[in-house]
């Protein structure tokens, strides 16, 4: 080769030696930097990697009634999981074939599945049957990857459904998952409404965290530093409920074949005794796999099974709502007491006339709510005004949210001249609006239970609790109850007002000529109101709200039946016969000679009340 | 002895050769290990074996005769080539093996030698140059007969060693600035039109520049730079077109952290093993992620973590002390033989195994895309060993008659 050619070769050498070196440099730098730099990290990722977490599920917590009854309970169940990265996707027709599920809901369930970890169980049947059990079992050996777990499921111990305030637990979906945090993952089951939901950080407990060392086919080889990071499930606090679930389900029977509600608190501390929402549903057809046809068809009843008529609902509250007025009247020194209004039995204003039942005559307050005297009602509310009217109803806890802890609930609608101006522009009313307001019809809207709040602090002579229906959380780890806490107020309404309107429900109930008659109880005085919701789409809404006994009140009830027409004949009846069932103890009516009050009502202590002695 | 061995044997090449077969052969028995020796370490052993003695065949083989056979070689390669396409065996995804007798035989593996022979006999002929158009017509259709043939398969690893390896071949032949650059061209514009847009269009304004200012016909030049500008945009369409695991390789090149179980699992568990080792290693046969088989077929593709991981930056770097001895030497052999046929193939094979080495490693380490080619000497798998110790054997060839013309 020419000594030209050798400089060449000589140079080209040398760059091809550069390339090398500087090739071998960055994977030098670069082995460096993995194994002297990060080394730790990665030595911590290679640990978590061949070591398996087998998840320890706690058990959900258990629920008492007020009478420290078993309401809810668990019982075992069986999860068939899949692991992603042993499954053999051969073998999905034959599993779907066993556990008679869709091989396109499998394939799904194993994609999700391998989207978080390849080694992660992922359950694709909850709750199965004996019989597919044991086919599983059998074929074993086929079906590498297919494993179970055992849950527990909802089983509920007593005749009452309690369905809206107990609430169903269901598979968290994917976008829970995500809002939740925590070490929530798929399949996990979660408490999606009622107090399931609402408690559902107490109930659930912490799941618990089993190492143990395992090679790549996931089998496990051992355990991982002898147990030392084992976590223990801690099983999940048990809720005693202030419910009473005797007084429950005799009232879900009263309200079967019925729509409506029926909400009963006990007044002296705002615990929520009964809760019923009709039509409701078996909650254990929840409590394993729901088929997706009964989910379709209770979803689609048009009676709105799933709907809780106690806390959602908003209607008119008709005649029961007349004690607001009253109040505020009172309160605002509009009227006294003896302002005495003459009912012919229709009243007009402006081109308008208002009707009444009833030709009522000459009527005071007193009578007017005894009677129901709509022309009275009428009369009042234009001379109170619509916003010391809107004032008083909000101090009675209208228009917004009780507080409740069971579930979602609708705040209702209180109107106020604010309202109306912003709904139809300051010139879209007039006064003429009023009149309907004053006996609760019209743009006015409230819930079951904002009546029974209603009926408590009527009870109560003023004073509101936020209504509850959990008492105390047990901690069984750590043997201690938690006894709640919740808000108490006391209303600015004088004790001279209070004994008007108490006077005047009582007198409905228990004097000839008042509307709720039918809510009488042997033996027990009682209080209340009935009221006959307009209802544009069909037949009244028969409304009753009320307290017994009378002196010393231990139960405050609203009943809500949709589209029956009177209060005073369909809901008053209901409520009497709870109340006697709560306060007895059971139906004396049904009973061949009733005897002395119950202990319960025995020894109650009388409370002075002004004008309460002044009967006419 | 030791005079004539050192006068008629590489020892430098030889014994690095034979240390890595070794640690491959250890690194095999550990990633296989399952309570005892698997039969996959016995078939490396037998490989190694089989490899060794023909290894020592080739190095003793008369000088003129290698030269002889290049283009008869090279001609029965293609044949080869051709057959598997039509009655091959498919192995995942990819139609590269037939059976000959109870041998698996992977053709493209052989084929490599017998273009860098063919290549080499071909550009020492004086009347031949790389600056002429005759010159690179004839190197590109050598070149791309057996890459088309394998591109078919398809078996985009073997066809990246084809680039490395005829890269270096063109170099050394002294082509062109120009001609390097328009090799370069297509392959950089294809990744960079798979970075984005803005890498593409900053790819294309780079690589025109230094096409305007090395060109020498302007007419070729623009040629040139339109087939870049166009490969880079249809790039979208051959990625469409690819399998879905060439697909995926692609993403993971691109973005590893995007899917840690899917197809970026490989990379992270590699990087884990590697990692994990520390300065010493975890011990032999101790290394949670090989034993445990975290990484699927470790012993074939991704061997490099087993060394790095049981015996950590002390036993990584050791193999790449011995890459280094053994591609170094190869570059030295290519200026020291006297024949400028000797000197070409030296260049191409000692291309073929650093190409090897530099793409392997890699990816192992997480720097370079997943591209299936094997780690020379280290990898299991028959035809790549033989492959290796070929190259080593001509290698060897090459030093002892280095003086002949």
């Amino acid at each position: 080769m020419a000594v030209q050619e050798d400089i060449q070769i000589y140079r080209k050498r040398r760059i091809l030696y550069t390339v090398l070196a500087l090739m071998m440099l960055l994977f030098l730098g670069r082995l460096y930097q993995l194994q002297m730099i990060y080394s730790e990290e990665y030595g911590r990722k290679s640990e978590e990697n061949s070591v398996r977490v087998i998840t320890k599920e706690p058990v959900r917590g258990y629920m008492y009634d007020r009478n420290n009854t078993l309401v809810v309970d668990n019982r075992p169940s069986f999860s068939v999981t899949l692991m992603p990265y042993e499954f053999d996707k051969n073998t999905i027709g034959f599993l779907a074939r066993t556990l008679a599920l869709d091989t396109a809901l499998i394939q799904e369930r194993l994609r999700t599945g391998e989207h978080y970890s390849r080694f992660a169980p992922v359950k694709i049947k909850r709750d199965i049957d004996f019989r597919e059990l044991s086919a599983l079992e059998e074929n074993r050996d086929r079906l590498p990857g297919v494993d179970f777990q055992v849950e527990s499921k909802r089983v509920y111990t007593t005749p009452a459904h309690a369905t809206h305030i107990l609430g169903y637990t269901k598979e968290i979906s994917e976008s829970q998952i995500k809002s939740f945090g925590g070490d929530y993952t798929q399949g996990d089951v979660v408490g999606s409404s009622g107090l399931e939901g609402g408690y559902e950080h107490s109930l659930r407990g912490e799941k618990g965290a089993e190492f143990s060392t395992v090679n790549v086919r996931g089998q496990v080889v051992g355990g991982f530093e002898s147990g030392k990071l084992d976590v223990q499930a801690v099983d999940g606090n048990d809720l005693i409920l202030t419910m009473d679930f005797g007084l429950q389900s005799f009232a879900e029977s009263l309200m079967t074949g019925r729509r409506g509600a029926v909400v009963a608190i006990d007044p002296r501390n705002g615990e929520l005794l009964a809760m019923v929402s009709a039509p409701d549903y078996d909650l254990s057809v929840f409590s394993g796999v729901t088929p997706p046809q009964i989910w379709n068809s209770m979803n689609a009843d048009p009676s709105k099974p799933l709907f809780n008529r106690a806390t959602l609902t908003r209607y008119p509250p008709g005649s029961t709502f007349k004690m607001v007025l009253a109040i505020a009247a009172l309160e605002s020194k509009t009227v006294t007491p003896s302002w005495r209004v003459s009912c012919s039995g229709a009243f007009r204003f402006g081109n308008k006339t208002f009707k009444d039942l009833h030709v009522h005559g000459s009527v005071d307050m007193i009578t007017a709510i005894q009677q129901s005297c709509n022309v009275y009602f009428y009369q009042l509310m234009l001379k109170t005004g619509l916003d010391e009217w809107a004032h008083y109803g909000k101090e009675l806890g209208f228009g917004m949210l009780t507080g409740i802890d069971v579930a979602e609930e609708n705040p209702g609608l209180l109107p106020t001249t604010a309202f109306m101006n912003r709904r139809y522009g300051p010139s879209g009313w007039t006064r003429g609006f009023l009149p309907s307001l004053g006996i609760g019809q019209g743009e006015l809207g409230v819930t079951p239970l904002q009546m029974a709040c209603y009926a408590m602090v009527l009870a109560n002579w003023g004073e509101y609790h936020q209504p509850h229906a959990v008492r105390a959380v047990v901690q069984k780890d750590v043997r201690r109850v938690d006894t709640l806490a919740f808000q108490s107020r006391r209303t600015s309404i004088s004790i001279d007002t209070w004994a008007i309107v108490r006077e005047g429900m009582r007198r409905a109930v228990e004097h000839p000529g008042g509307t709720g008659g039918l809510a009488r109880i042997k033996g027990i005085e009682v209080a209340g109101k009935t009221g006959t919701a307009q209802n544009p789409h069909g037949p009244d809404h028969a409304w009753f709200v009320g307290f017994a006994p009378y002196e010393d009140p231990r139960i405050a009830i609203a009943v809500l039946v949709e589209n029956a027409g009177f209060g005073g004949s369909h809901a008053a009846p209901i409520a009497g016969m709870c109340m006697e069932r709560y306060l007895y103890g059971y139906l004396i009516r049904n009973t061949p000679s009733p005897s002395a009050p119950h202990p319960a009502i025995a020894g109650r202590q009388t409370v002075a009340v002004p004008l309460a002695s002044e009967e006419r | 002895m030791i005079e004539f061995l050192k006068r008629h044997f590489d020892l430098q090449i030889g014994v690095s050769t034979l240390l890595l077969a070794l640690i491959g052969l250890v690194s095999v028995y550990s990633a296989t290990y399952d309570a005892r020796a698997s039969e996959i370490f016995f078939k490396q052993l037998t490989w190694i074996l089989a490899g060794t003695a023909v290894m020592l065949v080739i190095a003793f083989l008369p000088f003129r005769f290698m030269q002889s056979i290049s283009y008869p070689t090279y001609l029965l390669s293609i044949l080869m080539l051709v057959i598997v396409l039509l009655l091959g065996k498919t192995v995942s995804g990819s139609t590269s093996w037939f059976n000959l007798g109870s041998f698996r035989i992977q053709p493209s593996e052989f084929a490599k030698i017998t273009t860098v022979l063919a290549l080499a006999s071909y550009l020492s002929r004086s009347d031949v140059s790389l600056r002429s158009r005759r010159g690179l017509i004839m190197t590109a259709g050598i070149v791309l007969l057996p890459v088309a043939l394998i591109m078919m398969q398809p078996d985009f690893g073997t066809a990246v060693i084809y680039g490395g390896m005829s890269f270096a071949m063109l170099y050394w032949g002294g082509a062109s600035r120009f001609t390097l650059i328009a090799v370069v061209a297509p392959f950089a514009a294809a990744l960079a039109a798979l970075l984005g847009t803005t890498a593409f269009l900053i790819v294309i304004a780079v690589f025109g520049v230094l096409i305007y200012v090395t060109r020498e016909h302007l007419l070729v030049a623009a040629v040139v730079f339109s087939l870049m500008v166009l490969i880079g945009i249809s790039v979208q369409f051959i990625y469409d077109g690819l399998r879905p695991y060439q697909q995926k390789r692609i993403d993971t090149f691109l973005d590893p952290g995007a899917d840690p179980l899917g197809a970026g699992y490989n990379i992270l568990q590699s990087k884990v093993a590697i990692g994990s080792g520390g300065l010493i290693g975890k011990g032999y046969l101790h290394g949670s992620q090989t034993q445990l088989n975290f990484i699927p077929e470790q012993w074939t593709d991704f061997i490099f973590c087993v060394p790095g991981e049981e015996f950590g930056f002390l036993g990584a770097a050791t193999v790449l002390f011995l890459f280094t001895v053994l591609l170094a030497r190869g570059i030295t052999l290519s200026a020291m033989v006297k024949s400028r046929y000797g000197s070409y193939v030296a260049v191409g094979l000692s291309a073929i195994l650093a190409t090897h080495v530099f793409v392997n490693i890699g990816m192992a380490l997480g720097l370079f895309p997943v591209i299936g080619v094997p780690l020379p000497f280290l990898s299991y798998g028959g035809s790549a060993l033989l492959t290796s110790m070929t190259i080593v054997g001509i290698l060897m060839n090459l030093y002892t008659n280095r003086k002949e013309y």
